[in-house]
């Protein structure tokens, strides 16, 4: 994680929703919120079904920034929830380098779903690159 | 109904969690985040860290008691059913290590209207047992208008 340059674009990751994601998600967050798990109360409160927690989304980005490398080289993470993740969307994840200063790099990221629509927007990451 | 501006400032009893290693474990295969870091815990030992670590992101799962209490709240009343996560944001000060204890104050940063929709800024700081900053949090959220 060494040799970033400016406007450099990370290598997309694409990861496909499984079906029990949220379910899995709820049960390893604490987030149980019935809009993730039930389709007719997701329904009912004006959702198209049930939805993924944006905060799962958001390890996602994490993962597409930092890999296996060392966690503690992530200073700050931020996104904004453009729109809704649902069960067995197929997103991608982008990024570019946006900024370098002496040992940090900003990345800007966002997330796209199959029908191109963005989900993530305003993705921003600051690392700490080298040893 | 607008949310009241008055609650800007507004701080909450402190919410601790206990990190545990399988909980880690858990939390890691839930995203699919696969670092041995995080679930390996002989290749966690020989590491710098010297056993398991949590994920940046599993800071969801301790701070989150803090957004619950914001939830609970009910002099603020949020109106749940029109609720959305707008934006999130983590600054990321130190690993989080299996077995840390770590206390979370929440407190309503900013309360704005914007479109007729009310913007509620919860800001989340988590301190692990020696009292050091491992995490803080901004966390917004939109109860649609």
């Amino acid at each position: 994680m060494s040799d970033y340059k400016i406007n450099q674009e990370l290598e997309p990751v694409q990861i496909e929703v499984d079906k029990y994601r949220s379910y899995y998600y709820a049960g390893a967050s604490g987030d149980f919120n019935p809009i993730h798990l039930d389709n007719d109360f997701a329904i009912k409160v004006g959702l198209p079904g049930k939805i993924l927690h944006g905060l799962c989304t958001m390890a996602f980005v994490y993962r597409t920034v930092m890999k296996n490398n060392d966690p503690d080289k992530m200073k700050k993470l931020s996104v904004r929830f453009r729109q809704v993740v649902r069960p067995s969307d197929k997103l991608t994840i982008k990024g570019k380098v946006i900024e370098k200063e002496n040992d940090t790099v900003k990345i800007g990221l966002i997330a796209e779903n199959q029908n191109n629509e963005q989900v993530i927007t305003n993705g921003c990451a600051v690392i700490v690159v080298g040893t | 109904m607008a949310v009241d501006t008055k609650f800007i400032g507004r701080e909450y009893k402190p919410t601790t969690y206990v990190v545990g290693q399988e909980k880690i474990k858990e939390y890691a295969l839930a995203i699919g985040d696969l670092n041995p870091l995080y679930i390996d815990p002989v290749f966690a030992k020989n590491s710098r860290f010297e056993c398991i670590v949590a994920p940046p992101m599993f800071v969801v799962v301790f701070a989150k008691d803090a957004m619950e209490v914001l939830f609970a709240d009910n002099e603020i009343k949020l109106n749940m059913s029109r609720l959305v996560h707008g934006e999130q944001e983590f600054n990321f000060h130190q690993v989080v290590k299996a077995n840390d204890t770590i206390t979370t104050k929440g407190r309503i940063k900013n309360i704005h209207q914007k479109n007729n929709n009310d913007f509620v800024e919860l800001e989340t700081k988590s301190y692990n047992q020696n009292n050091e900053l491992v995490v803080d949090g901004l966390w917004t959220f939109i109860v649609r208008g």
